[in-house]
């Protein structure tokens, strides 16, 4: 991945003229070191993944054993609505969840390194981390109901109409992804502020002397050397929103009219709902290509843009 | 590019307070009020947001339930009652939490706290100390396909949790480690996609002749990980001990499968008593928003006591 | 764990490694590790999952006596909420070690005979000599598999009624025995429809059966409920829809084909929706971004409500008005309507102890144990002398039960349908009834959402 090779070289360039180790040199302590890693990956992740790839070629009730169907499922799977729906209603989840919380974050990240190093607001920043996400959703669906929750009486108070934020098909999307900016954004901040940390001040008074304010530097110098770390947490966060499941189990569970009915909330009601693991892993195999395909998007795109700053 | 930015913050020295370069405080003079102004404006906004919810909760947790619907608009609790916690703290019979509007069963609270911390504890040791190893090898050691192996260890964070959870479930099941604390460990035991990535970025900052001096003293590779690359690398390892901590408690689904035991139960399964009970049922409004703060203080707890370390260490997880 | 062992000769490192593992199998020994069911002493622990926990107090009692007349027999109640009750099920299916007995869903059980999971009773019930009329009529049925086995004996019945706040209500100038008075037809709506008019109130204190009700500014819904139902409508629409002289399916446990497209069930849902669009009930938005109907009836945002005898007990006890209940309203059929559903103690196929399992569930099915849980005025039990024990327990606690089994007395019940397609039927049905309900489509779309239910039976 791009964020592999741009690094390699990297720490080759920053230990010049030092004498090159035989080509193998590290190969047996790297083993040694890996042993750990690797017996989790390939129990955990490896193997289980290997069987669901081919649970997805079969028909699987997971109380009885699978039944090859060949590619049976994936033909299911272009025609299938739903699938095309959860897609696109992931996507926009994604594009929404993300975009917004990656502007906040670095908002309060800026701000955090301009305004003050207290540890009492970074403290509350990351505190709705805390919280589980579960709990995080039946919270703020409890402070979002239509009659009873404060947040539209507070609306209501100063005058506006109260709103259907989990039943309007228009809304409900965008309060869920809403939450979970509340619940991520201090999360990702902080990360962000760590990049911040690390940008040598010297760019900073450089570009003041070239006379640029600072918005001017915030576009030419703050965001251009956040990009590594923009990579490295966008790759995790963007994997992640992908996955939203809870949030929108917990409050729409799916509806209005498929409204946030996302593909992970799709494929569990067919594992679990209808026993249809064949199918479902069908679909888990499709969302886990898509990620590849996004997370290598991503990782060109930043590294695409390294070379301007440079 | 990274080499631009890593040399001017060297990771080496973790000191716990950084001397402040050229920063903030002297530009704020210099430059306009109403800029600062507007910014702590911005800042002050975001932390209401962020912590009213937080009101809320206490305010329901020391609600009366059946009092929340009549009394939606007050800004108090609704029919202040300390009842709500003393179900959390299992100190209320069946009968008494029906009536209360909450539900039943046994809450061993203090039982389960513990569970929590041996699970949490032993899942961030296990990960944190392995993810170590393996970024190591991914960032310190040179051996053919190395990028190609962490490419493929890195795929790992885009498998869909739902797609291993029955096999693993199975797995344990077939191991004989239900309801045992190696089974609700072992998953996240050796390794995250997430840690090892973490940990390699931070790793690849780190200068080599550091390490080098010590191979030459004739060091092996384990001793210099061990008494090099480990320490110098606290302040990082400790922001990703506090995550995965953080994650490890908050899990519900994995350990909901696996411990039900009470000697294994933890606390977010514990708790999850408080969801709703029925098809379409509400839950236990202020049991669930108690039993979220109590089991939310532990961590925070936690974040208060190494407090500024944490904090700072954050600011300086070093990623390339 | 083992194989991390082989490490521990490399380094100091791979000390550590050992001495990390080690320490997480002995974290593993502090916990209890025993899932092993039966103990030395020869006595076998049953466990019986549950998701109710407002039925636990009552099922202990019928534990504590069922051990007694069975030494050697313990049961360990578990209870699960029902966001996570039927995914635990399914894992511990697949893992082998599902509870021995647990209770049952009428429109889960399907799936899980078909699959073998859990076991036919019916022998076990001839060789018992159980009285199967016992039950009350109809309870039996819903456990019948596509086989003609019966999986499953049945514990409880529930029926929907019409709860109201009573305060409200005397503002309105009804009496209580006025509401035992409503019917309802798909042309006017009837005196149900008026009465749900009256009782709606806009922000100016105007009626919904007064000039100049405001019906986009409306302070109280006459009518609340929670979703659209989807496909079921059980305290939705279904009460209006089987009064209507309307069923579900063709045959019912296990129908071929479903009716969705009937007249009977268009005109009704066309007059139900009707009702948003006056403003005696509120958007599917608003509806369904709500925490919960119950708690908007509490709060006074609802005059009265459609809901299942099962939460009687919860709604009498909420706070901040009277609240009472009464029968669903008389439809054109003449009669009133409901969904008859119920609950059934469940086998698991896979249980080291299947003997001692049916004497668990025997027990729980007995009038005994029954009568037993009726004391308890949380639902109504399957045999019929404990469905009346409990109609008295509910009058005591000052819930008119009567509401409720009135359906029973009159025979107006109408079973849940069963079928093991429940899950994909509702993926077809609940969005096409979502979007009748929010006015994007005709109730007429009902037909061709049938038609596909239907193909999906066909497979």
């Amino acid at each position: 991945m791009a964020v592999i090779t741009t690094a390699a070289p990297a720490a080759a360039r920053a230990r010049p003229g030092r004498p090159r180790r035989p080509r193998y040199g590290d190969l047996r302590t790297a083993l040694i070191f890996l042993i750990p890693a690797t017996i989790g990956f390939v129990t955990f992740y490896l193997v289980p993944a290997v069987r669901g790839a081919w649970f997805s070629l079969t028909d699987y009730s997971v109380l009885a054993p699978p039944r090859f169907v060949g590619l049976d499922n994936y033909e299911r799977l272009v025609q299938d609505p739903l699938f095309w729906n959860a897609m696109g209603v992931t996507a926009y989840y994604v594009v929404m969840n993300i975009g917004l919380q990656t502007v906040l974050a670095i908002a309060i990240a800026v701000l955090m390194q301009r305004l003050t190093r207290s540890a009492f607001v970074r403290g509350v920043v990351l505190l709705p981390y805390f919280v589980a996400n579960v709990v995080v959703a039946l919270v703020w669906f409890f402070m979002l109901d239509f009659q009873m929750g404060i947040v539209n009486v507070l609306l209501e108070r100063v005058g506006l109409d109260p709103q259907a934020f989990f039943g309007d098909p228009a809304l409900a999307l965008p309060t869920i992804a809403l939450i979970n900016v509340w619940r991520h954004m201090g999360y990702t901040a902080l990360l962000i502020f760590a990049g911040l940390q690390m940008i040598d001040q010297q760019v900073y008074e450089a570009a003041e002397l070239d006379g640029a304010g600072p918005l001017r530097q915030f576009w030419s110098v703050t965001l251009p050397l956040l990009r590594p770390v923009l990579a490295l947490v966008l790759v995790v966060t963007v994997t992640g929103s992908f996955q939203i499941f809870d949030t929108v189990a917990v409050t729409s569970a799916g509806g209005p009219v498929d409204a946030t009915r996302v593909i992970y909330l799709y494929i569990y009601q067919l594992a679990f709902g209808q026993l249809d693991f064949g199918y479902a892993s069908a679909l888990s195999v499709v969302l886990f290509l898509v990620l590849l395909g996004v997370a290598l998007l991503q990782l060109r795109l930043t590294r695409a843009s390294e070379s301007d700053t440079n | 590019m990274s080499t631009t930015i890593v040399p001017a913050t060297p990771p080496a020295t973790p000191p716990a307070e950084v001397p402040r370069p050229a920063g903030a405080p002297e530009k704020g003079s210099r430059r306009p009020r109403w800029g600062t102004v507007l910014g702590w404006a911005t800042m002050i906004v975001i932390l209401l947001i962020t912590l009213f919810p937080f009101y809320w909760m206490l305010r329901t947790a020391f609600s009366t339930n059946s009092e929340l619907a009549a009394q939606a608009a007050n800004l108090a609790p609704a029919g202040f009652t300390l009842d709500a916690f003393r179900r959390v703290f299992g100190l209320t019979t069946l009968e008494e939490s029906l009536a209360q509007g909450g539900a039943g069963g046994r809450i061993n609270f203090w039982l389960y706290l513990r569970n929590s911390v041996i699970m949490s504890t032993a899942i961030t040791l296990g990960q944190v100390f392995f993810s170590a190893m393996a970024a190591y090898a991914f960032a310190r050691l040179r051996w053919p396909g190395r990028n190609a192996v962490f490419a493929v260890f890195l795929s790992a964070l885009m498998v869909p949790g739902i797609f291993t959870a029955i096999p693993n479930f199975v797995l344990i099941k077939e191991l004989g480690l239900l309801n045992t604390f190696p089974g609700l460990v072992l998953p996240t035991f050796f390794m995250t996609p997430f840690a090892i990535f973490f940990l390699r970025q931070f790793f690849l900052g780190i200068p080599h002749e550091i390490e080098e001096a010590a191979m030459i003293d004739g060091a092996s590779r384990g001793r210099t990980f061990l008494r090099i690359i480990l320490p110098m690398s606290a302040a990082p390892i400790t922001t990703l001990a506090v995550l995965t901590y953080i994650q490890a408690w908050n899990e519900y689904f994995w350990p909901l499968l696996v411990g039900q035991s009470d000697g294994v139960r933890v606390l977010t399964v514990a708790l999850g008593i408080f969801r709703s009970q029925t098809p379409q049922g509400s839950p236990d409004w202020a049991g669930l928003m108690a039993a979220t703060l109590v089991a939310a203080l532990p961590i925070v707890l936690l974040f208060v006591v190494l407090g500024r370390r944490i904090v700072n260490s954050i600011g300086f997880s070093g990623i390339k | 764990m083992t194989t991390m062992t082989s490490s521990s000769r490399t380094s100091t490192t791979g000390r550590a490694v050992a001495a990390l593992a080690a320490a997480a199998v002995a974290l593993g020994a502090a916990g209890c590790a025993s899932t092993s069911q039966a103990a030395t002493d020869g006595t076998v622990t049953l466990t019986y999952w549950m998701w109710d926990a407002n039925q636990v107090p009552g099922y202990q009692k019928c534990a504590a006596d069922f051990e007694a007349a069975n030494p050697g027999v313990r049961v360990n109640i578990e209870q699960y909420g029902w966001d996570d009750y039927w995914t635990q099920l399914t894992a511990r299916m697949v893992a082998e070690s599902a509870p021995d007995v647990f209770v049952d869903h009428s429109q889960q059980f399907g799936k899980f005979a078909e699959l073998d999971q859990i076991l036919d009773v019916s022998d076990r019930v001839a060789a018992s000599g159980i009285d199967l009329s016992q039950y009350q009529d109809g309870l039996v049925d819903l456990w019948r598999g596509q086989d003609g086995g019966l999986y499953g004996l049945p514990k409880d019945w529930d029926t929907v009624g019409l709860y109201y706040n009573a305060d409200m209500l005397a503002d309105a100038g009804y009496t209580q025995d006025d509401l035992w008075e409503l019917e309802w037809n798909p042309a006017d709506g009837g005196t149900f429809e008026e009465f749900v008019a009256h009782m709606s109130v806009d922000s100016n204190g105007v009626r919904g059966d007064e000039p100049g009700f405001d019906k986009d500014n409306v302070e109280v819904y006459g009518l609340g409920y929670n979703e659209s139902g989807g496909g079921y409508g059980q305290v939705q629409w279904a009460s209006f829809a089987l009064s209507n002289g309307w069923t579900y399916s063709d045959r019912n446990p296990w129908p071929t084909e479903f009716r969705y497209d009937e007249p009977a069930l268009v005109e009704t849902i066309g007059w139900w929706r009707s009702l948003v669009d006056k403003g005696y009930m509120p958007p599917l938005a608003v509806a369904t971004s709500g925490v919960g109907s119950q708690e908007a009836l509490g709060a006074g945002a609802y005059a009265s409500l459609i809901e299942g005898s099962w939460n009687a007990r919860s709604i009498s006890e909420l706070g901040g008005a009277d609240f009472q209940v009464a029968p669903t309203p008389v439809g054109p059929s003449g009669e009133r309507g409901t969904v008859f559903n119920g609950l059934s103690d469940a086998i698991y196929a896979g249980t080291p102890h299947p003997d001692e399992a049916w004497a668990w569930v025997e027990y729980l099915a007995s009038p005994d144990c029954q009568l037993r849980v009726a004391e308890e005025a949380r639902v109504f039990p399957a045999v019929k002398e404990a469905s009346d024990r409990a109609v008295a327990a509910f009058q005591e606690i000052g819930v008119d039960a009567d509401a409720f089994s009135v359906h029973v007395t009159d025979g107006t019940t109408t079973p849940s349908p069963v079928t093991d397609r429940w899950a994909e039927l509702q993926t077809i049905m609940q969005p096409t009834m979502d979007s009748v309900l929010s006015f994007q489509s005709d109730p007429e779309s009902l037909a061709p959402a049938n038609r596909r239910v239907n193909e999906l039976l066909a497979e």
